[in-house]
């Protein structure tokens, strides 16, 4: 995979990271669709421990790649600015602010030394505050960290992300609270950082804070039963919905729910798809995304290799689609489409609602792992 | 076989091992066209499994048919005759039970035809209070099938057949003995039902799977489809250390309990293991009792003859081992060094665990992607 990308990065003239390239000629000429313009942006990984963030557009053309010091997992977009913030996956020690046409990094983040990024990283809407979830691993504790993007991404504050093992962040509607996912499982970096210590005893949640106090406003949990549920990944719809995806620590034959939705205020009200589909996502869920309608959301299960999709409206199973080690997902302009991309190399656009996937067609894509979140980025 | 022996051939065959693995290594991630897959599935799901499905469904035919007659004049040996149904019956099962796709989990198949491992002790609550009300619902096959999971596959029928006082009831055909006989024969009729289900459905499933290609919303790739089989192979194997040996085994000797193993009630913990280890092998060997043939299998994929070997030999020492076991836990923790021995089978199983990890995944490249292997 590594010789290909080289190969790749010859034709094209230019090593390490370059500049966004312009769109195919003839397409250029002619009025380019809202998708056609967009740009999808991930980390991803070569064959021999060498990370970047990547950036392709809609046919799956590789515009650049920025090559990073570790593993990244999620993308920060900062709204109305070309920054966008690289988190180290947990237990991480770095962050990088890149410029998302070029991948020039125009910003670094150190984490303090008693404290670990988890991957997962937002900005206010204004763009003036990033947040960040880190692991205070002495204290078993999870915080959110509040960066000032207008002052050199000086580190101003840190909250409780009232949970353990914090992971996945948004902002809720409106743009004055964070929703967390606590996912409950306790590490230390003296024990590599990533081994859950706490199996017996974890307490995920969801858990809404003020951005600007870090007060607790809302929280919920699974009923104790379902405590080895890691509710890791999250998104949230322009109504408030909470759509949530777990991670399950105990046995593989456990009959548990993986899929969640969260109305605050309320219970989260757990999901389950048809036996069939159930099984095949090996108990795990990897990124979760709304479409553009907010109706449709879509979870990614890379161990069973699928796509699920589910309706936000009725809270029921829609349909699966076949994506092997598929685990970033995207929404496009459209109802009920997705762009998801595969640790194969594979990238395609699915439809959830006429069940249908097709593979982007540029091969340049296969050059790399890709990790397991993907963003959008509308030109 | 002495436990130093033991010790001794898995720390060989596992040294063997990873020499096989460090001098065949550039081979074992070389990309196998897609094409290279249709046949394992073909031969697997098309030719392996569907008469394997025909005889789990005989035998539960054939222990509805011997627990009716049985009822109708009940006695000692015909007990004995039943259970010996039960157990043929069993052993089909726990065969066909590691394969977990398809119609085997649709509609919670797999935990109707068998509930367990029942953490919170349902079926025993359960059982106690059915035994108190009796309810005539409980004895019509069809209203059962709607009835918990816990009440209606093999575990609910290995209570009526095996359990002393039961078994006593069963014979003296006193009021409770009457219930039992028509509740285990409704069981049974019930397991006809389901596994006469999972027959049916096989085909078009297989279908599916053998018809893999972009088309497919359920299976992008021959090799796609593969991973399901590969799966079941692994996640056995994984099931029987952390499930079917890890509950009984507990923290250490004192915590040991024979029954949170599986099947203790007709005390066949071990012997299910070892009907497991058969079904599993037939994944990798494609050859399955007197079905299928030798070297169609996953085993197809693996261009290592000395790699293959040591697997097959591998897999042998462990059922050899379980040979020498007794068929149920309790019996093992009877003996002196039974719970080492136990620890010591827990141990082979996850050798076989990392070998098939190792081997199996890495040389047929089914063993996992970026995202499924280390994601977050």
């Amino acid at each position: 995979m590594r010789h290909q990308r080289r190969e790749f990065l010859k034709l094209m003239g230019v090593g390490g990271a370059f500049t966004l390239l312009p769109l195919d000629i003839a397409r250029a000429a002619t009025t380019l669709s809202i998708e056609d313009r967009a740009v999808y942006i991930s980390a991803s990984a070569g064959d021999h421990d060498d990370y970047y963030v990547s950036a392709f557009n809609a046919s799956g053309k590789i515009l650049f790649e920025r090559p990073l010091p570790g593993r990244g997992h999620d993308i920060g977009l900062r709204p109305n600015h070309v920054d966008v913030a690289a988190v180290e996956r947990r237990p991480g020690l770095y962050g990088l602010i890149l410029d998302r046409h070029t991948g020039d990094v125009r910003a670094k983040l150190h984490c303090p030394e008693n404290r670990r990024f988890y991957g997962h990283a937002v900005y206010s809407n204004d763009g003036r505050l990033l947040y960040i979830t880190e692991n205070d691993f002495d204290h078993a504790r999870g915080v959110v960290s509040v960066w000032d993007a207008v002052d050199g991404y000086r580190r101003i504050a840190e909250f409780n992300s009232f949970g353990t093992g914090p992971h996945e962040l948004h902002l809720m509607p409106g743009g004055e609270q964070l929703v967390i996912a606590n996912g409950g499982l306790h590490t230390h970096p003296d024990q590599d950082g990533r081994t859950p210590l706490n199996l017996s005893s974890m307490e995920p949640n969801l858990s809404i804070i003020d951005r600007k106090t870090g007060k607790l406003i809302h929280q919920a949990a699974l009923k104790h039963d379902w405590h080895q549920l890691s509710i890791r990944h999250l998104d949230v719809a322009s109504n408030g919905t909470i759509a949530a995806g777990f991670q399950y620590q105990g046995a593989l034959t456990d009959q548990v729910p993986l899929v969640g939705i969260w109305q605050p205020g309320q219970d989260i009200r757990p999901m389950e798809a048809p036996d069939t589909v159930q099984h095949r996502m090996v108990q795990y869920c990897g990124s979760v995304r709304f479409d553009a309608s907010g109706t449709v959301f879509g979870i990614s299960c890379p161990r069973g290799g699928l796509i699920t999709f589910w309706d936000a409206k009725t809270n029921n199973f829609l349909t699966h689609i076949a994506a092997p080690d598929g685990c970033g997902l995207a929404a496009t302009n459209r109802t009920g489409e997705f762009v998801g991309t595969s640790g194969l190399g594979t990238g395609w656009r699915m439809d959830a609602i006429r069940r249908k996937r097709i593979e982007l067609p540029d091969s340049s894509l296969k050059s790399l792992h890709w990790d397991n979140h993907l963003r959008r980025i509308e030109a | 076989m002495s436990l130093k022996f033991c010790w001794r051939t898995t720390s060989l065959l596992a040294t063997a091992t990873a020499l096989l693995i460090s001098t065949t290594a550039p081979k074992a991630h070389a990309d196998i066209p897609d094409e290279n897959y249709r046949p394992i599935l073909e031969h697997l799901l098309g030719t392996v499994m569907p008469p394997k499905l025909d005889e789990l469904n005989g035998a539960t035919s054939n222990l509805a048919d011997g627990l009716k007659d049985f009822c109708s004049d009940p006695d000692a040996d015909g007990l004995l005759e039943v259970q010996g149904d039960f157990h043929s019956a069993m052993d089909i099962w726990q065969e066909i039970q590691p394969w977990r796709m398809g119609p085997l989990v649709a509609n919670g198949r797999d935990q109707h035809i068998e509930y367990w491992p029942d953490k919170h002790g349902t079926a025993t609550r359960q059982f106690r209070k059915l035994m108190f009300n009796k309810p005539a619902a409980f004895t019509d096959p069809k209203q059962l099938s709607d009835a918990s999971a816990a009440l209606q596959g093999f575990p609910a029928l290995e209570e009526v057949l095996f359990d002393d006082k039961h078994s006593d009831q069963l014979i003296a055909a006193d009021e409770d003995g009457v219930f039992l006989c028509q509740y285990g024969s409704a069981i049974a009729t019930n397991l006809v039902r389901l596994t006469g289900e999972v027959r049916d459905e096989w085909p078009a499933f297989a279908d599916a799977m053998r018809n893999a290609g972009p088309d497919s919303m359920d299976y992008a790739t021959a090799k796609f489809a593969a991973t399901d089989l590969y799966r079941a192979l692994h996640e056995g194997l994984l099931i029987i250390s952390s499930q079917k040996l890890g509950r009984p085994i507990g923290t250490d000797a004192k915590d040991a309990s024979a029954s949170r193993g599986e099947s203790e009630t007709s005390k066949r913990s071990l012997r299910n293991i070892s009907h497991n280890l058969i079904g599993l092998f037939a994944i990798y060997d494609g050859k399955w009792g007197d079905v299928g043939q030798e070297g169609k299998g996953l085993s197809a994929l693996i261009d290592s003859s000395l790699l293959d070997r040591s697997f097959r030999l591998n897999w042998q020492t462990v059922q050899d081992q379980l040979d020498t076991l007794p068929p149920s836990i309790t019996e093992l923790l009877d003996q002196p060094d039974g719970y080492q021995k136990l620890v010591d089978l827990a141990g082979q199983i996850d050798l076989l665990t990392s070998l098939v990890e190792n081997d199996v995944g890495g040389n047929t490249n089914l063993g996992g992607g970026f995202n499924a292997l280390d994601g977050d």
